[in-house]
């Protein structure tokens, strides 16, 4: 059975934007720092407004911020 | 640990305590049978009224005291911005959710155990019991939440 998952490049694109630290971006898009670390570490899919935001602060489409790709399981039974 | 964590735990540590409590003031009451009005009321209301106190006291002190331990470490003071996002939001809603299905099984077996022939004292006491366990799980629901993700 595949199973989905949200990612992101959200750590990659913050030092791209001049080493912008966690904080700073949660600020900008209304988040706590915490909603940040677990949104970089892979424990959270954020909701599709929060996405916008986060993709408005980098000024990137959200294709290119956040991608949702298939992880297939291993059948070995 | 964030500060929604650092909450829930106190939160957490303070039901255990309550619930320590209130099973070593019950469990004689349910040995010996005595089903004494007078001294159930006088139980439950210590019970309703330390909930109480841990809901609003303890969410303000420990408000108060992080600001404080923040200050020391950080040097400054800043006006502390306790916000709630989405993901505080989701979780908060699984743990009542937790907490909805462990309080309503308990009223059920509360329910059932006065169907069959148990007192009503003995209904209600439960009910306060499962109602503590329900805030428990739901808080340990909520950390879980917190540590390994959604």
């Amino acid at each position: 059975m595949e199973k989905r998952q949200v990612r992101n490049n959200i750590r990659k694109l913050r030092f791209q934007n001049n080493e912008m630290t966690q904080e700073q971006l949660a600020e900008k898009v209304g988040v706590t720092r915490q909603t940040i670390i677990a949104l970089e570490g892979g424990k959270y899919a954020p909701s599709l407004e929060l996405a916008f935001r986060i993709s408005l602060a980098f000024g990137l489409p959200l294709t290119e911020v956040f991608s949702y790709e298939a992880e297939t399981e291993s059948t070995n039974k | 640990m964030s500060y929604q964590e650092k909450n829930i735990t106190v939160s957490l540590v303070s039901h255990l305590f309550i619930m320590v409590y209130y099973l070593v003031n019950l469990f004689p009451i349910i040995q010996s049978g005595e089903w004494i009005a007078g001294r159930l009321y006088g139980l439950w209301a210590i019970v309703i009224g330390a909930n109480i106190l841990v809901t609003i006291i303890g969410s303000i002190l420990t408000n108060i005291l992080l600001t404080i331990v923040e200050a020391v470490q950080s040097k400054k003071y800043e006006d502390p911005h306790f916000i709630t996002d989405e993901r505080d939001n989701l979780i908060e809603l699984k743990g009542i959710r937790v907490s909805y299905i462990i309080f309503s099984v308990g009223v059920l077996i509360s329910i059932f155990a006065f169907i069959f022939g148990q007192p009503a004292l003995m209904m209600i006491s439960l009910i306060f019991v499962f109602s503590i366990i329900a805030q428990i799980v739901g808080d340990i629901t909520r950390i879980t939440l917190y540590r390994r993700g959604l």
